[in-house]
C-alpha cells in the first residue's frame, strides 16, 4: 500500500481518534495509526475488521484435541498393557492429555499466526517510522496526494495535531 | 499532567530500572549463584553415589524433592492468575504487578521441572517420560497421573513463557527506541520488529486475549493434575476428592505470597513506588486473605471427613499429622497459613509493606511445610504399622532445596535488570482508561 500522504503527531489519543473519524467522514479510506498502546477510542475510530486469527487459533486447539486422543489411543493399542483393571482404551484419563495438547497446540498456532499476520500487516499498512510512536506520541497517517493531502493537513491541524508533515 | 507527560513518566520510571545493577543487586546475584553451585554439587554427589545419600527409603520414597516440585509449581500459579484470569476480568489493579508475577511463573516452573528429574535418581533417563517411537515398541502409560503431570507441566511452561515473551514485545519496542548499545540490540531482539501500527495491535490484542483464554484453564488444571498424583492413589491422607480445589487454592495462596515477597523489596530497590502503589499491594493481600480462608477450610474439612464414621487408616494418618512425630511442623504450618494471614483483615496491615513482607514470608514457609506434611506423613504412617518409618531430610536434599531457591532468584534478579518488570504499554493504556473513568 502507498506510503505517500500526510503524517500527524498527536500527544493524546482522544484528538487523534477524532481526527481519524473526521478523515474517514471526509472520504479518506486509507487512514493508519501507530501508537504505544491499543487505545480503545482510536482503535474504534479506525474501524478495522476483526483479526482472522480467531478461526485459525480455534482450528489449532481442535487439532490439539484430536492429536491428544490419537496419541493416547494409538499408544495404548500399540502396547496393550492392562493397568489397574482399566480398559485398554480408557477415555476419561485421555481427556486430560487431549485438553493439555489443545492448549499447547492452540497457543503455538496462535503465536505463529500472530507472527505471520502481524508481520504482514506491518508491511501492508506501513506508518512512517518515528521512535516517539512507541513512547509518548501517537502517529496518524493518511494516504493522500494533491488537494486531498492539503485537506487532510488542515483537518489534522483543526483537531490539535502537534506536528503535521507530508511524507513519501 | 497531560497524557503525553504521563506516558513519558511511566517510560522514564521503567527505563530507570534497566540501569547498571548496584552493589546490593550484584551481592544477591552472587548469593543466588553460590546456592546454585551448592545445589549442583549436592546433585552431582547424589548422581555419583546414588539415592542412598538422600533420606529417601521405603516406605517414604517421595519426600523433599516432590515437596519442592509441588511447592514451585504452586508458586508458579499466581502469575497466570494475575496475568490471564484477571486480564479476562479486566481487573485494573493487575496492570502494575502482573509482569513480575508472570516472570515468577516461568522461573517457578523452570525450578519445579528440575525436581522430577532430580528425584528420578538416574536423570539421564528422564526422556523415558515422553512418548517416542522406540525399537522395543514400549509406550508411556497415559492412564498414570505421572504422565498427566509431564504433559500438564510442560504445557504450562511453554504457554507461560510464550505469554511472558509476547507481553514484553511492545515494551521492548518502547525501550529499544529509547536505548543505545547492547541494550538496544537486546530490546530489538525481544521487540521482533514491532512498530506499534494499528494493524499489529489488531492482531496482537486478539492473540493476547487467546493466550489469556488458553492460560486460564491451565491455572486450574495444572495443580489439579499435580494433586491427582496423590489423590488417585489409595494412600490414607492422599486419597481425597477435595485435593484438586484444595491444591489450586493453596497454589494461588502461596503464589500470591511469593509475588508480595518479591514486589515489596523490588518496588523499593527499583524505585517503582509510583507505579506499584500500596493499593496494588492491598489488592494482592486481599487475594492472599481469601485463599488463606479457603485453605484453612480445606484443612478443617480434611479432618472432619476423616473423623466422621468409624476408626480408619485415614483418621489415624490425620491424627498422626496433628499429634505425631511431625506435629511441630504441622502446627507451624497452621500458624503460618491459617493464623498469620488473619492479620490481613486489618487495613493498616495491608497498607504496610514491611508487615506484608513478614506475613508473605511466613506463608512461603507454611506452604512449603504443607506440601512436606501431606507427602511425608501419608507415606511414613500408612495402613501397615510395621512399615511405619520416620523420615528426616539429609544434607544433600537440603542443599538441593537451597540450590533451587538460588536458581529461582538468580533468574529473577537477571530478569528485572534486563527486561521491564512493569508493563509499559498496559500502564499507558490504563492512564487513558482512568481519564475516561474520571
Amino acid at each position: 500500500m502507498s506510503t505517500e500522504g500526510v503524517l500527524a503527531v498527536f500527544a493524546d489519543p482522544a484528538p487523534a481518534a477524532r481526527a481519524v473519524v473526521a478523515l474517514r467522514a471526509a472520504g479518506h479510506s486509507d487512514v493508519r495509526a501507530a501508537m504505544p498502546a491499543p487505545f480503545p477510542e482510536l482503535v474504534r475510530a479506525l474501524d478495522r475488521p476483526r483479526s482472522a486469527l480467531d478461526s485459525i487459533t480455534l482450528s489449532g486447539a481442535l487439532i490439539g484435541v484430536g492429536c491428544g486422543f490419537a496419541l493416547c489411543i494409538g499408544t495404548a493399542l500399540a502396547w496393550p498393557l492392562v493397568t489397574g483393571g482399566k480398559p485398554i482404551v480408557s477415555i476419561p484419563p485421555f481427556v486430560i492429555i487431549a485438553f493439555e495438547l489443545a492448549v499447547l497446540i492452540g497457543a503455538l498456532v496462535n503465536l505463529a499466526t500472530l507472527a505471520v499476520l502481524g508481520g504482514r500487516g506491518r508491511r501492508r499498512r506501513e506508518v512512517p517510522g518515528d521512535p516517539r510512536f512507541s513512547g509518548d506520541r501517537i502517529g496518524v497517517f493518511v494516504a493522500a496526494a494533491g488537494t486531498g493531502a492539503e485537506a487532510a493537513e488542515a483537518l489534522f491541524r483543526e483537531h490539535g495535531a502537534e506536528e503535521v508533515r507530508r511524507v513519501g | 499532567m497531560s497524557v503525553a507527560e504521563a506516558f513519558a513518566r511511566i517510560q522514564r520510571t521503567v527505563q530507570a530500572t534497566q540501569r547498571r545493577p548496584g552493589a546490593g543487586h550484584i551481592a544477591l546475584l552472587v548469593v543466588a549463584a553460590a546456592a546454585i553451585v551448592a545445589g549442583g554439587w549436592a546433585w552431582s554427589l547424589q548422581i555419583s553415589v546414588g539415592m542412598r545419600v538422600s533420606g529417601l527409603n521405603r516406605p517414604v520414597s517421595w519426600a523433599v524433592y516432590i515437596t519442592n516440585f509441588v511447592f514451585w509449581v504452586g508458586i508458579a500459579h499466581s502469575g497466570t492468575l494475575l496475568s490471564a484470569v484477571l486480564f479476562l476480568f479486566r481487573a485494573r489493579h493487575r496492570t502494575a504487578v502482573f509482569r513480575v508475577a508472570e516472570a515468577m511463573t516461568v522461573f517457578g516452573v523452570m525450578t519445579a521441572g528440575l525436581f522430577p528429574i532430580i528425584h528420578l535418581g538416574r536423570p539421564w533417563l528422564a526422556y523415558w517420560l515422553f512418548p517416542y517411537p522406540n525399537q522395543r515398541h514400549l509406550w508411556v502409560n497415559f492412564r498414570s497421573p505421572l504422565m498427566w503431570d509431564v504433559f500438564a507441566v510442560s504445557t504450562y511452561f511453554i504457554v507461560s513463557s510464550i505469554f511472558l515473551v509476547v507481553g514484553i514485545v511492545p515494551d521492548a519496542a518502547a525501550l529499544r527506541d529509547a536505548s543505545r548499545g547492547w541494550r538496544r540490540r537486546l530490546y530489538a531482539f525481544f521487540a521482533f520488529g514491532w512498530r506499534g501500527t494499528d494493524e499489529e495491535w489488531r492482531h496482537y490484542s486478539r492473540a493476547y486475549l487467546y493466550f489469556a483464554a488458553f492460560a486460564t484453564p491451565l491455572v486450574f488444571s495444572v495443580h489439579s493434575v499435580v494433586s491427582w498424583d496423590f489423590a488417585v492413589s489409595i494412600l490414607p491422607g492422599w486419597h481425597s476428592t477435595i485435593f484438586p480445589p484444595y491444591f489450586v487454592a493453596g497454589a494461588i495462596f502461596s503464589g500470591m505470597a511469593m509475588v508480595i515477597t518479591l514486589l515489596v523489596p523490588l518496588r523499593r530497590a527499583l524505585h517503582l513506588e509510583d507505579l506499584v502503589t500500596r493499593d496494588h499491594l492491598d489488592m494482592l493481600a486481599r487475594i492472599v486473605l481469601l485463599t488463606s480462608l479457603i485453605v484453612t477450610y480445606s484443612y478443617i474439612l480434611e479432618f472432619v471427613l476423616a473423623l466422621r464414621g468409624g476408626p480408619s487408616a485415614e483418621r489415624r494418618t490425620l491424627l498422626y499429622r496433628a499429634a505425631g512425630d511431625y506435629a511441630p511442623l504441622f502446627w507451624t504450618m497452621i500458624a503460618c497459613n491459617s493464623a498469620a494471614p488473619l492479620l490481613l483483615f486489618f487495613r493498616r496491615v495491608r497498607f504496610t509493606p514491611a508487615a506484608l513482607l513478614v506475613i508473605s514470608l511466613l506463608i512461603n514457609v507454611g506452604m512449603w511445610l504443607e506440601r512436606f506434611i501431606i507427602i511425608v506423613t501419608g507415606l511414613a504412617h500408612d495402613r501397615i504399622p510395621w512399615s511405619w518409618h520416620l523420615y528426616k531430610p539429609r544434607l544433600v536434599e537440603a542443599a538441593i532445596t537451597v540450590g533451587s531457591f538460588g536458581w529461582f532468584f538468580f533468574w529473577f534478579l537477571v530478569f528485572v535488570r534486563l527486561l521491564p518488570a512493569v508493563s509499559i504499554a498496559e500502564m499507558k493504556e490504563a492512564v487513558v482508561e482512568e481519564r475516561h473513568v474520571d
